[in-house]
């Protein structure tokens, strides 16, 4: 992954919201630190890094059984049912990709930025508010568009209100060095605040006698279904943007100047790059792609609006992105781990009589395993 | 027809029962069940499923749930119970649904007001499988394998209203609420206008803590209402404890609401209104299980309120300070609602002095649940 | 009205305070920690089961310190043996935290509580308005009150506190001077952790006397939002803390007086007013921080 050389061809529509950064020099004189080593070392880094993986995995399931062990659960017993609820058929596999769906751009919305050097800790409030962008536009059609349009305009709606979410913590950052992490974690207080009020109060729908939600999408903004009756087309739209983001990264010139950014900012500016904008482009991109989660929620699987859409996605994504070191492909693997942990906690409710917030701990662990073997002596805290 | 696709059912919960070697030692064959419907290989022969929003244990709405499918376990000894607590009311809850049925439920109470649409896409794709909804309105499209049900929640509410009434000495009361719902909404007036039977001039106080339980939020609406004066405190909240602590560490009465907390408020303990569903819900399982349940009120919006039958929502214990003359208006108030009285028989006015149901007026239950004003007497808005 | 609001502004400051001095110590020394929101539901699970099990209180509170002390420890030594990135790493700790109270609390689910009961001091708590405002309340919260000025001579006059502070902006100083900064830090954050513990201790068997799932609803988050806002000062994150607990006092006061102000307007206010604050002295704070932090901060990959 060693093509710094951005073939200006290859742009996708990821960076399309990207602000323009042409005018800046072609080349920053820092390279970024280059991993580009011979096939060999290829290979065994990649067997290492499985081994790692299966190892980091096994260990925290093993700890997480003796945790339900201390509960009276059998643990076999829960372990098989969390398995059979994530893997047991197709109709859980779907479920488990249907979950891995928002949960990896959930994880791509912490990349993007990532690369930059910035933390989103946002996409809980990007996910809420992406979502309340698609029910806006659909209001605002009100039915007079169909067809695949509709679904792009959705989408824009979506990533629109993702995107205006992640661009406070990112003016923030970039016109008062307000710390971005903060700012944005606290959003996803105010962004559930915000999508109660809309369910409660404007677009709630008459019809709802108990807890408020919305008003239902017309069928035909719904997302086709493609398998086991529930996974819809979403789960290919969040690896196309993995996929794109991919690219991105590591051949054109703009993933190029994020790493850079993310890398070392003062180089950055010496070299003449735009750094504000660079910075709240990655912001935006990141809140713009959890926004796309969010419409796709609301048009696959929710079909309206209601308190408590979504609960925990963005932080879910956060892990993900980390347990994926913001490589985009990884997350992808990293989205469907964690999906499966927490779809499988369903399988716990039901059969162990564990509380399904329990497979936090699970989580927790994987994270924990993975991130504990990182390379030690990263410069912070290691004197 | 029917059958085969039970077959079909009951042959993947064999599947996944044999692939995974999970715990069913029902193999009894002695319950009531007279139909052929559960007699799946391997699948036990009555299995019930319940659903709940929260934690089983909350000292609320949920442990309420709880202790009714106890009550169902225990008249129908060999059935087994299937328990799955904190259940969002998303998308979420179909997964949980679907995964019951994969082990072999055949009846599933989904006992939150927001299950009730996944529950309905549930049933739809499962006629084998009945579901029964706790609180919700089915509405028009009515399917044979669905219904609702519900208590008239506000009638015990009501009759402890006359007892708060006449308790105060401030004359002011305090309410502490989630969102305005219109069964919270429904509470509230009917606790008003019980008090108001006995002092016209009574008003009550009505906060929102936009949660159904923030214990933190929850200890500071308490404190602000003490501030107002108000001498008794009451609830329409899902984890009641802390408010119930707060009132009586401040000298001040309380109104329980899910759970006889008198215990936890020996001095300042009024009255409450709890759930008793072990008889309603056991009722409606034996009508599935002696398959009559189509066309059954249960097949339906089945309400009950001491008008039509037994209430499932009684009323708790009375505490030391709670009068025999108290205690005789109350057995008034219950005696005119058997006899055909609503606790909202006019005439009733909103907030703005605009009346609502005139002298000899009296809502239906439709128009209950449909509630969206607060009476006049009330402090607080709707939105 | 006023002293309504300033009551509840302490009496529901006290379980943001602590964690907020908590992680004023932690991001003191250099490393910040977002597992405070974590360590705060183990110490308020921790308070609640010993205080049942033993029936005394201050044992319960112990143990919440302890409980909220341990969670640290795993982020202490991810971060600092491991090299783990610390906001990644504390986000994790949290979601172990809920986890694991998640697990343990749920046969303590509205269990009858061994309250940490409030004590009038005498003589000052009849004082018009002071009185109700500063007086009137639980034992944590005294010790919240006191733990303000005590950390604040701590680090400004002793040679801890000096430690404390070249660990977060001249760890090499200290190496040359035979301190370990590692070590510094790992009390830090361990201590951090006790801190937030305590806040959860008081939340749970003082401030609600209740136990649920998920308590304390943020409050960990909003803590280290408030260390920034507080400058790493410990006297302006006592404003900090009462700032964000008056705004959730005045908007249910306001609500209560039959007020017609937007409720979800109210009920974003103190989130709003904690961004607002960041953002219009952030200029201001940054050169307030520990440099060691601002080097965590540029680097999240």
């Amino acid at each position: 992954m060693s093509t710094h050389t951005a073939p200006d061809a290859v742009v996708d529509e990821t960076s399309a919201g990207e602000p323009d950064v042409a005018p800046t020099t072609h080349h920053a004189p820092v390279p970024p630190p280059a991993d580009g080593s011979p096939h060999d070392d290829r290979w065994r880094a990649a067997a290492r890094a499985t081994v790692r993986w299966t190892a980091s995995i096994g260990a925290a399931v093993i700890i997480f059984a003796a945790f339900l062990t201390t509960q009276g659960a059998d643990p076999v017993e829960a372990l098989t049912a969390m398995w059979n609820a994530a893997f047991g058929d197709a109709r859980s596999t779907g479920d488990t990709l249907l979950r891995a769906t928002p949960l990896l751009l959930a994880a791509l919305a912490v990349a993007v930025p990532a690369r930059a050097g910035m933390f989103n800790i946002g996409g809980e409030g990007q996910l809420v508010m992406g979502a309340v962008g698609a029910m806006a536009m659909s209001t605002a059609l009100d039915g007079a568009v169909s067809g695949p349009l509709v679904f792009a305009l959705l989408a824009l709606g979506g990533a629109a209100g993702g995107a205006l979410w992640a661009l406070i913590p990112a003016i923030l950052k970039v016109a008062l060095r307000t710390n971005e992490a903060i700012v944005s974690l606290l959003l996803n207080y105010v962004a559930t605040i915000v999508l109660t009020w809309l369910v409660f109060e404007p677009w709630k729908d008459p019809l709802s006698t108990g807890q408020a939600y919305s008003t239902e999408l017309p069928d035909a903004e719904r997302l086709p279904i493609l398998w086991a009756n529930r996974v819809h087309i979403g789960i290919v739209v969040a690896v196309l943007a993995a996929l794109a983001v991919w690219v991105a990264f590591r051949s054109t010139r703009w993933g190029f100047r994020l790493q850079v950014l993310g890398g070392n900012p003062e180089a950055a500016r010496r070299a003449g790059l735009r750094v504000g904008s660079l910075a709240i482009g990655a912001m935006v991109l990141g809140g713009a792609l959890a926004g796309l989660a969010g419409m796709l929620e609301v048009s696959g699987v929710e079909g309206r609006l209601r308190p408590g859409i979504m609960v925990g996605f963005g932080y879910i994504g956060f892990l993900a992105s980390w347990l994926a070191r913001h490589h985009p492909l990884k997350a992808v693997l990293a989205s469907l781990v964690l999906a499966a942990i927490a779809v499988g906690g369903n399988g716990l409710k039901i059969s162990a009589g564990v509380s399904g917030a329990a497979v936090n701990v699970l989580m927790a662990l994987v994270l924990l395993a993975v991130l504990g073997w990182a390379r030690p002596n990263k410069r912070v805290g290691a004197p | 027809m029917k059958m085969r696709t039970l077959a079909l059912v009951a042959g993947l919960g064999a599947l996944t029962i044999s692939a995974t070697a999970c715990s069913d030692d029902s193999s009894d064959t002695g319950t009531t069940d007279g139909s052929e419907e559960t007699t799946g290989e391997g699948g036990g022969d009555l299995t019930i499923g319940f659903l709940y929003v929260g934690p089983k244990d909350d000292f609320g709405y949920n442990q309420a749930a709880y202790e009714g499918s106890l009550a169902v376990q225990e008249s129908f000894p060999d059935a087994e119970i299937l328990q799955a607590e904190n259940v969002p009311e998303t998308a979420d809850a179909e997964v949980v649904m679907e995964g019951m049925i994969e082990d072999g439920a055949d009846i599933i109470f989904a006992t939150s007001y927001g299950h009730l649409e996944f529950a309905a896409n549930v049933a739809a794709d499962h006629p084998d499988v009945t579901f029964v909804h706790q609180g919700g309105l089915e509405g028009e499209e009515q399917l044979d394998n669905l219904g609702t049900f519900f208590g008239t929640v506000y009638e015990p509410v009501y009759t402890a209203g006359i007892a708060a009434g006449a308790s105060t000495e401030s004359k002011k009361l305090g309410y502490v609420y989630a969102f305005p719902i219109p069964q919270t909404l429904a509470n509230i007036n009917a606790f008003t206008l019980g008090a108001q039977s006995v002092d016209p001039d009574i008003e009550v106080i009505a906060v929102s803590t936009g949660s159904w339980c923030d214990p933190g939020l929850q200890a500071q609406a308490a404190q602000s209402l003490l501030d107002q004066d108000v001498d008794v405190l009451t609830q329409h909240q899902d984890c009641t404890k802390t408010i119930i602590e707060a009132a009586e560490a401040a000298g001040a009465m309380t109104v329980g609401y899910h759970f006889d907390a008198s215990e936890l408020a020996p001095e300042g303990w009024l009255t409450g209104s709890e759930w008793s569903w072990g008889p309603l819900y056991s009722d409606i399982v034996q009508t599935v299980v002696d398959d009559e349940f189509v066309d059954s009120p249960y097949n339906g919006d089945f309400r009950v309120g001491l008008q039509t039958g037994e209430n499932p929502f009684v009323q708790s214990s009375y505490g030391p300070s709670v009068t025999e003359e108290t205690q005789a208006l109350i057995d008034e108030a219950r005696q005119s609602f058997i006899d055909g009285s609503s606790p909202f028989a006019g005439p009733v006015s909103n907030q703005g002095g605009d009346e609502v149901w005139a002298e000899g007026e009296q809502p239906t239950y439709e128009e209950v649940e449909t509630m969206d004003f607060f009476v006049q007497g009330v402090i607080g808005e709707t939105s | 009205m006023i002293e309504a609001v300033c009551v509840g502004a302490v009496a529901g400051g006290t379980s943001i305070l602590f964690p907020t001095l908590g992680e004023l110590i932690t991001e003191r020394s250099g490393v910040i920690n977002l597992g405070t929101e974590g360590s705060m539901l183990c110490g308020a699970l921790a308070a609640y089961i010993i205080g049942i099990e033993t029936g005394s209180p201050w044992l319960g509170v112990v143990a919440g310190l302890v409980a909220g002390a341990g969670l640290a420890a795993v982020h202490a030594f991810l971060v600092l043996h491991r090299g783990a990135n610390q906001i990644a790493t504390g986000l994790v700790v949290t979601f172990l935290g809920l986890g694991l109270t998640a697990l343990f609390g749920q046969d303590y689910v509205g269990q009858g509580v061994v309250a940490l009961e409030p004590v009038a001091i005498p003589g000052l708590a009849s004082l018009p308005f002071v009185g109700p405002v500063l007086f009137d309340h639980d034992p944590l919260t005294y010790l919240s009150l006191l733990a303000v000025p005590a950390l604040w001579w701590v680090l400004v006059g002793t040679r801890a506190g000096l430690q404390l502070r070249a660990a977060g902006e001249r760890p090499e100083v200290l190496r040359t001077f035979g301190t370990s900064p590692r070590a510094v830090r790992y009390a830090a954050v361990i201590g951090g952790g006790g801190l937030s513990g305590l806040g959860g201790a008081q939340l749970a068997t003082a401030f609600t006397r209740n136990w649920s799932e998920g308590m304390t609803v943020g409050r960990g988050f909003v803590a280290v939002g408030l260390v920034i806002f507080a400058a790493w000062d410990p006297r302006k994150a006592l404003v900090g803390a009462y700032l964000f607990s008056g705004a959730i006092a005045l908007q249910l006061q306001l609500q209560a007086q039959g007020s017609d102000i937007s409720r979800y307007l109210l009920a974003a206010l103190p989130y709003l007013v904690v961004i607002i604050s960041l953002a219009s002295l952030s200029r201001r704070r940054l050169h307030a921080a520990p440099e060691a932090l601002n080097h965590v901060f540029e680097h999240a990959s």
